[in-house]
């Protein structure tokens, strides 16, 4: 039997997402803007944006800056940035963060907290324990809700996660850099919240690949890698537009990537790879630098990358053997995906600007001319907030499918009582 | 293959102050939307090649087109008029004036007999913030208080003002901090991003390799060559600032052993196209 074409219904709730999905990417637009982009007629659009602002997701007003033409403004649709709101967490190895964040992108508010360590030979500093993990997230994203008042409406959650993540149960199967001993971290976080709002989990990278894409460097390129350091090194593929997931949604761990059979020893198991060879641990043992649980990793790199521009030789030579190791992946990256661009985040934003020379040499002898001849390679554009907003973005996605269904379930029903 | 016109192109360029030769047959092309890295030690003519191209200079002979049309350029108003503005290493700020009054020294907006101080402030930050630029404090506080990063920002902010091609930056990050010199190169790629033709000029061979696109390189007052950054190394183009040729890099454009085959020719002048891939 044939497929019945899509309903009118199906028709409307994809629009009203399409619309949403705009105002929200590309910010505030008048009606004609958004009638010539998504190609609809003006009084659809009319029609969409009627519902909308009927469920509070969106108004209209006049345009901020008085435009200079003559003749009366046009009014523009502006996503509800304060009254809709969603929560994004992102566990770094060495600070949590926590912050509200309005449709539209903006991070309206945020709290940050610095972790302890475990110290690379297991002995446990504190906070190592994820119970207390998820106790600091939940009490930060509490105090986040209550500011926000009962007039705004949480309408999803999402934790970043440095280690990989599966897709079907969003169960953390492998986090070297941070144990989370088979906790269910998703599940857990929803339930202390009491928000209605399941909480996702993903990985940190490619979240960031995510939030480049569709906030930062990478806007407009649907080839993209993102390359992110933290203590690991993680990795993000965007490939026509879309994340590589792979089968179970482990795709793009690019820090374990071999670049150097037999190399140094990765906390994977294995030997040689990517993350072992260009990793913060690696970089402070070259620079003769000790890991130290008051300094956070970041700070860490950035000194060596520091003192390597001040001309200290030591910093420099491993500033410029962890850059060679960096382009080797690069080049094998750039040859198999044919990006138009790679963006580095986290600690090898640094690392890329003090090393370039070294990075780009690699590339220039590793990846086949064709391949190399127009990959662009750029640091990322949200800075420190490239994994947050990642979180943010994949928060929103489900208000972005069905925007009007999910607002009214969010509202109508009442929210269970926070777990203590 | 498509064509994307240089913004600049200067062929066969020679220069002399009396009977010194400054410049000698160079040709020097800069694409919109790239950052061309014009190298070479001292004394090898970058700073020559710029006043050329800034109308500080005159040249004794040459083409000089822009755009695609012949140009001829003899002052640095005529310049500033095609949309070329330089800044130079010392930055050329006026210490006693706040930031909107250095961004708009010299064509200060009127609204009648008046300045306009409220457009201007306006459009000043809308620069600013379009540069993704964070400047702690207000646009009107007078650029003695500022650090050298942010001094760096607003005489690339006052370059960007108006409709500017082509920005060259003199050594932009020879004063700086490591923090403000990371600013600076992230803000001289974003210029590019957006379209302008950057022209770099630096002695860190690290700055160089993280923003450029193409790099230029001058010995001794002659173009040796311009190749595209994703073709050559760090090592090839310090021979080529030091010795002025770069064997490695000659074996791999003939396709011979040393290196895998490059995608283009080595001399100025023959540079491929950039922008399209062929059909």
């Amino acid at each position: 039997m044939m497929k019945a074409g899509p309903s009118q219904e199906e028709i409307r709730r994809h629009n009203l997402g399409a619309l949403l999905r705009f105002v929200h990417v590309r910010g505030p637009a008048s009606r004609a803007i958004l009638a010539e982009n998504l190609g609809l007629n003006r009084s659809t659009i009319m029609a969409l944006t009627s519902d909308l602002t009927a469920a509070g997701l969106v108004r209209e007003e006049l345009p901020r800056t008085p435009g200079r033409r003559a003749g009366r403004p046009s009014l523009v649709v502006r996503p509800e940035s304060t009254r809709v709101y969603v929560l994004a967490f992102d566990v770094g190895v060495d600070r949590l963060t926590v912050a509200r964040v309005g449709l539209g992108g903006v991070i309206l508010d945020r709290r940050e907290a610095a972790r302890g360590r475990v110290a690379a030979s297991g002995g446990a500093s504190g906070a190592a324990d994820p119970n207390e993990m998820v106790n600091a997230l939940a009490a930060a994203a509490r105090s986040l809700v209550r500011k926000a008042g009962d007039e705004a409406t949480c309408v999803g959650a999402a934790l970043a996660f440095p280690g990989i993540v599966r897709r079907s149960d969003d169960q953390v199967m492998f986090g070297p850099n941070l144990d989370v001993g088979g906790m269910a971290i998703g599940e857990v976080l929803s339930r202390r919240l009491g928000l209605g709002v399941p909480v996702a989990v993903c990985n940190d990278a490619n979240l960031g690949a995510i939030a480049e894409h569709e906030r930062g460097a990478g806007v407009g390129v649907n080839d993209l890698i993102y390359l992110h350091g933290d203590v690991g090194v993680g990795g993000g593929i965007i490939t026509g537009g879309r994340l590589l997931g792979g089968e179970d949604g482990y795709g793009g761990e690019i820090g374990h990537m071999v670049v150097n059979p037999g190399g140094r020893r990765c906390a994977c198991g294995s030997r040689g790879c990517l993350e072992a060879e260009v990793g913060e641990r690696t970089l402070l043992d070259l620079a003769g630098r000790q890991e130290s649980p008051d300094v956070p990793g970041r700070e860490a790199v950035r000194a060596v990358v520091d003192a390597a521009a001040r001309g200290d030789v030591v910093a420099r030579d491993a500033l410029h053997r962890v850059g060679t190791w960096l382009g080797r992946g690069v080049a094998d990256l750039v040859n198999i995906f044919n990006p138009g661009m790679v963006i580095f985040g986290g600690t090898l934003r640094d690392v890329y600007l003090g090393a370039a020379a070294q990075i780009r040499s690699e590339v220039a002898t590793g990846a086949l001319a064709a391949s190399r001849e127009r990959v662009k390679l750029r640091t990322a554009a949200l800075g420190d907030d490239t994994t947050l907003v990642g979180a943010a973005e994949f928060a929103f996605a489900d208000v972005l499918a069905d925007p009007v269904q999910v607002l009214a379930r969010l509202r109508g029903a009442p929210a269970s009582a926070p777990v203590p | 293959m498509s064509t994307v016109t240089p913004v600049l192109d200067l062929r066969g360029v020679h220069k002399s102050f009396g009977p010194v030769a400054v410049l000698h047959d160079v040709d020097f092309v800069a694409y919109p939307g790239e950052v061309t890295a014009l190298v070479g030690d001292n004394g090898a003519g970058k700073t020559t090649l710029v006043k050329c191209i800034a109308g500080i200079v005159r040249l004794d002979r040459g083409q000089y087109l822009f755009e695609g049309r012949p140009v001829r350029i003899t002052t640095p108003r005529e310049a500033s008029a095609l949309g070329i503005e330089v800044v130079h290493q010392d930055l050329a700020l006026c210490d006693n004036l706040d930031i909107v009054q250095n961004m708009f020294l010299g064509r200060e907006r009127r609204r009648g007999m008046v300045l306009d101080e409220a457009e201007m402030e306006e459009v000043a930050a809308d620069i600013l913030a379009g540069l993704s630029v964070r400047m702690s404090g207000s646009v009107r506080q007078p650029v003695w208080a500022l650090s050298g990063g942010q001094r760096q920002t607003v005489a690339i902010a006052r370059a960007v003002l108006g409709d500017s091609k082509v920005v060259i930056l003199d050594e932009p990050s020879s004063a700086l901090g490591v923090t403000q010199t990371r600013q600076v190169l992230e803000l001289v790629r974003r210029l590019a991003d957006r379209g302008m033709a950057v022209v770099l000029i630096s002695h860190n061979m690290n700055d160089v390799f993280a923003v450029s696109d193409r790099i230029a390189a001058l010995y001794l007052g002659r173009m040796v060559a311009q190749v595209r950054t994703a073709d050559v190394t760090h090592a090839q183009v310090v021979e080529l600032i030091t010795a002025g040729r770069s064997e490695t890099l000659e074996a791999r454009r003939d396709g011979r052993p040393g290196g895998r085959r490059s995608a283009g020719p080595l001399r100025a002048g023959a540079v491929p196209e950039a922008a399209e891939p062929p059909a």
